[in-house]
């Protein structure tokens, strides 16, 4: 761990921009068809009570991370073994968000580029931002937060003066019942608001930690309803058929906008909404993958690690799949159920319980 | 210190290697800008494209003297081939620069491709590429091939396809009679049980030949138009039929696309007597069953003013003006449900009904979804509810015929 701190409100900014960072781009909660919006705010539910559930295992252990009191809880040995298995799991994670906006920035804008310049060229960045420290990358966010947050502003208002928003479109509600929505509400969960459980790496930085729930709350809760409200205008401006068959709704979204014949094209919102998510996004996941490493292997100078782990995460992300259809399939079907729910949702939940039994066992003995 | 000062000048001096862009660069002079494509098929069933390239020495002309005038604003490339690719890698064996596609905004498909094959398939390509815009317009090249809109020059805009795609714009907001329809809004169509796309005719009147020549644009009277000329209706993605007139403006109605149209009607036994100025209208449709029936009902409600008399009419009188009122309601009633039989008689939906009850009744919805068009929307009971108010009647009250016609008497 470095010695950093960072304020409960850059980590509010670092969740919303985290969570929005891919999520915003790929159709999320389609299952749900033209109630993906009301899934989106299901999952949030979700996202908000596992927080509470990281935060709370977090609070036994003030100051460590989840490599550190894994082997508190579950001993030396299973410890560190699951420890391993969560820093792969990171690992792979920013791999996947790594490969993510490299396909994207590929399929859309440089379509003769190889994958694996664009990814090296992200890594670069990345690198450089991580050997920089947490509080450098805070920093950025705050500044980039309030980018994004005027794209976003006038993308909404030219949409609604282009008229293209039909509201009728998101009609009927509940057309195939109650089934696909709670389908749907499980998989927006796992992502992107169960992802949270990536920052349970970050929280014991923060300097005020009383702020560390609400900040964590309201960024979910303000997420939920950005992320929410986006794939609503993205549904009523397309229609769920059309959204359906588009790899990034949001991009076919901005591309209706054509205002006074001279306000149209407005592509570049998009990338540069998209660069700016992904560089969050993919940072903060290879951040914590980092630090997970140091604290496990107890490295002295994290910074050393950062250059090999940089090259082991580019390659990794250009060889997980071989085509785009191949790394999306992977991810709707086996990212969920082998990887989120285990390490959201299982492990989490056992460690609640091992802290409890062991930390009431410590008061006893004391007192 | 010094070195490392030495070696970290190269690391930025190789970035300007590395980082700025130049991985697929391409210089101006290397790319020829498509401004429309059109698409006919010939007899083996291949698809023949003309493209249409902005000429650009010729589009500015202007203060520079020189300039237009010697050659045209565009030229148009043709090449054949199996598919839209195909003819995308056939084109470069003709134009010596690389096509390029982001400032195309409008795509021409001939009615007879669109009669025989569908244009379904021809779509795909366009909508794929990240190239081509979702927002381009698409029309249908009626009795001409879509290559002829492609080389007919127009006057007052020196490109045809800016010509075709404003000519589309001011008639869809003067009359309403055809219909201004993006490539997005066309898929849908095609997609939806419960909807088919209506997507606008033009064609070249006159001398073909000579709308091609340079020479044709020094006249007043050209010897050939680009017009707007009715609206194709498709089923299952194929032209089936052509609406046109007051038809095609029933239609736009129900589906509250017109802005400001013209309604005349009949008064004193004179056909076309007085000239209604639509300013504003709103056209509700809704669903619901009734008798276990699905139920259409259209309101339209319009506000406007007289834009001309023929006959000596008494406007000063509140009571007249309602009877004009009321013949105009009935009017555009008949109209409208003249288009819709017709409609029902193509067994073919480009009121976009089926998503209307698709989203009041989802769950009726679902047991008539396969049937919808052959079977259910031919015998739907629709209901046509009009609302028409005269609120001014321009600068003058009652007209100067009415005192000719007295003093005649």
């Amino acid at each position: 761990m470095e010695k950093a701190k960072i304020s409960p409100r850059q980590l509010f900014m670092l969740i919303v921009l985290f969570e929005l960072g891919s999520s915003i781009i790929i159709p999320v909660g389609l299952t749900a068809k033209q109630d993906a919006w009301l899934a989106v705010l299901g999952g949030m539910v979700g996202g908000l009570l596992l927080f509470l559930l990281y935060h709370k295992v977090g609070s036994y252990y003030p100051g460590l991370v989840p490599t550190e009191y894994m082997p508190k809880i579950w001993g030396p040995f299973l410890g560190n073994i699951f420890a391993f298995l969560y820093v792969i799991y990171l690992f792979y994670l920013a791999a996947r968000v790594l490969r993510d906006f490299g396909e994207m920035l590929v399929m859309f804008a440089y379509p003769e580029t190889p994958l694996f310049i664009i990814n090296l060229l992200w890594m670069i960045l990345v690198v450089y931002t991580v050997r920089k420290g947490i509080e450098a990358l805070a920093r950025t966010g705050e500044i980039l937060f309030v980018v994004l947050f005027i794209l976003a502003m006038a993308s909404l208002l030219l949409l609604i003066f282009n008229g293209s928003i039909d509201t009728r479109n998101l009609q009927p509600v509940f057309e195939e019942g109650p089934l696909p929505l709670v389908k749907a509400i499980g998989e927006t969960v796992f992502f992107p608001f169960g992802e949270i459980v990536f920052f349970t790496m970050i929280l014991p930085y923060i300097n005020d930690s009383k702020k560390t729930k609400r900040a964590g709350l309201y960024a979910l809760i303000l997420s939920g309803l950005i992320l929410s409200v986006t794939m609503a205008i993205n549904l009523s401006v397309l229609g769920y058929s059309l959204l359906a068959r588009t790899n990034f709704p949001l991009l076919a979204t901005i591309q209706t906008i054509e205002l006074a014949e001279f306000l149209q094209r407005l592509d570049v919102f998009f990338i540069i909404g998209v660069v700016i998510g992904g560089f969050f996004k993919i940072t903060i996941l290879f951040y914590v993958a980092v630090m997970g490493t140091t604290s496990l292997f107890k490295v002295e100078k994290p910074e050393q690690l950062v250059f090999p782990l940089g090259f082991i995460t580019l390659f990794l992300s250009v060889g997980i799949a071989s085509s785009f259809p191949e790394h999306i399939q992977e991810g709707l079907d086996i990212v969920p159920m082998y990887l989120h729910l285990p390490f959201q949702v299982i492990f989490p939940l056992l460690l609640l319980v091992g802290a409890f039994l062991r930390n009431r066992h410590k008061q006893k003995s004391s007192g | 210190m010094n070195r490392k000062r030495a070696v970290l000048l190269g690391l930025l001096a190789s970035l300007s290697v590395f980082m700025s862009g130049c991985w697929s660069e391409r210089q101006l002079t290397d790319m020829a800008i498509v401004s429309a494509v059109g698409i006919d098929q010939d007899e083996e069933g291949k698809y023949v494209a003309s493209y249409q390239f902005f000429n650009p020495g010729n589009i500015a002309g202007g203060l520079q003297g020189g300039g237009g005038g010697q050659s045209p604003p565009v030229a148009v490339y043709t090449a054949t081939g199996d598919s839209i690719m195909e003819v995308h890698g056939n084109m470069s064996k003709k134009v010596s620069r690389e096509p390029y596609y982001s400032h195309a905004n409008l795509i021409v498909i001939s009615d007879e491709l669109a009669e025989k094959e569908g244009i379904a398939s021809v779509l795909d390509a366009f909508s794929r590429g990240s190239q081509f815009r979702v927002t381009t317009t698409v029309v249908i090249a009626r009795d001409v091939k879509a290559k002829d809109l492609m080389t007919t020059l127009t006057a007052l805009d020196k490109v045809p396809s800016q010509k075709i795609m404003d000519t589309l714009e001011t008639t869809e907001k003067a009359m309403g009679e055809n219909i201004n329809i993006d490539l997005q809004e066309v898929i849908r169509g095609l997609v939806s049980p419960g909807k088919e796309p209506l997507i606008s005719g033009f064609t070249v009147k006159g001398d073909v030949k000579e709308g091609k020549k340079q020479e044709s644009l020094q006249a007043t009277d050209l010897p050939m138009t680009i017009e707007a000329d009715g609206n194709a209706v498709f089923k299952n993605g194929k032209l089936v039929d052509w609406i046109d007139g007051s038809g095609a403006r029933s239609v736009l109605w129900v589906l509250d696309r017109v802005e400001s149209t013209t309604i005349t009607i009949k008064w004193a036994d004179k056909k076309d007597a007085v000239s209604y100025r639509v300013v504003r209208q709103k056209t509700n449709v809704s669903a619901d069953i009734k008798g276990g029936k699905p139920r259409i009902s259209v309101g339209i409600h319009m506000e406007g003013d007289i834009g001309e008399v023929r006959v000596p009419i008494e406007l000063k009188d509140p009571d007249v003006l309602e009877k004009v009122e009321k013949e105009i309601r009935e009017q555009t009633r008949k109209e409208i449900e003249q288009a819709i039989r017709r409609a029902q008689k193509n067994k073919t939906d480009v009121f976009g009904f089926g998503e209307v009850f698709h989203q009041a009744e989802p769950k009726e919805w679902k047991k008539v979804k396969k049937s919808w068009e052959d079977s259910i929307f031919p015998n739907l009971n629709v209901e046509v509810k009009v609302e028409a108010y005269v609120r001014r009647t321009g600068l003058r009250n009652n007209s100067y015929l009415s005192d000719i016609k007295s003093e005649q008497e």
